[in-house]
């Protein structure tokens, strides 16, 4: 897997889209499938979003780290933070689909997009690992593309 | 970041952000609620510029459509990749109506 430089960023809604940007450029260079691409950036910004709302709870000091893993047919994201721990289970948890409600659906779209979702937290810090897998292109696209 | 006209009953709404998150989604359901009021039922939501789109956005559209009242109609023009995936996610593109043009967006509505 290669580690892409990690990004930190204040913990403000304002400042999500830096890590959106960064994902993307970073998706970009690795060639990952768009489909992909589009389901990360998703996950992705309703996971800071969560943390910033919940974790951070309205405190203006946070941070949230984010470190992007590339592989053959592979995206690792992991985003750190220093905020309230996650209930136990909570990232997994199933709840249903309601139409007509205005909020919480943002785990449920994590849980859509994403292949493999690891939560912990160790000295403080949360740690939430997410891994999408993907078609890598053939080598013959890649040419195309370039 | 919001243009809203009125065609009779039909809200029209260019939303000329490209993105529709939790920074913005305020802002645009505020404008929603002081320009709608009661003025229509049916809401043609110009997306052509919206690039991404997060959950929050999306109750923005949950609300619009409320706003419409019991038998609103809401059709989408225009949502790009990323809003259309989120559509799909959560079941809404069974609800809001999606078309690729503001003129089949408007014929959807006259149904």
């Amino acid at each position: 897997m290669n580690d892409h430089p990690p990004l930190k960023i204040p913990a403000r809604l304002e400042a999500v889209a830096q890590l959106a940007d960064y994902l993307r450029a970073s998706c970009a260079d690795a060639a990952v499938a768009p489909q992909a691409a589009i389901d990360l950036e998703l996950a992705l910004v309703e996971a800071a979003n969560n943390i910033i709302l919940h974790g951070y709870a309205g405190r203006s000091d946070g941070t949230i780290g984010l470190l992007v893993r590339q592989g053959e047919g592979v995206v690792e994201l992991e985003l750190t933070d220093f905020g309230l721990p996650m209930d136990d289970g909570q990232i997994m948890m199933c709840r249903p689909f309601s139409l007509d409600d205005e909020s919480g659906r943002g785990i449920q779209i994590i849980q859509s997009c994403i292949d493999l979702i690891d939560y912990r937290r160790d000295a403080g810090v949360n740690c939430l690992a997410m891994t999408k897998f993907f078609d890598p292109p053939a080598p013959t696209d890649i040419l195309s593309a370039g | 970041m919001t243009t809203i006209t009125f065609d009779g009953n039909m809200a029209v709404i260019k939303v000329k952000a490209g993105r529709l998150d939790a920074t913005a989604g305020p802002a645009f359901k505020a404008d929603l609620q002081s320009h709608l009021n009661g003025r229509a039922n049916r809401a043609l939501l110009d997306l052509h510029d919206v690039t991404f789109m997060d959950s929050t956005g999306l109750g923005v559209l949950v609300s619009l459509l409320k706003m419409l009242g019991k038998d609103g109609a809401l059709a989408v023009a225009g949502a790009q990749p990323s809003v259309r995936r989120l559509f799909e996610l959560t079941r809404l593109d069974t609800v809001f109506r999606l078309t690729d043009s503001v003129d089949a967006a408007r014929e959807a509505l006259s149904e």
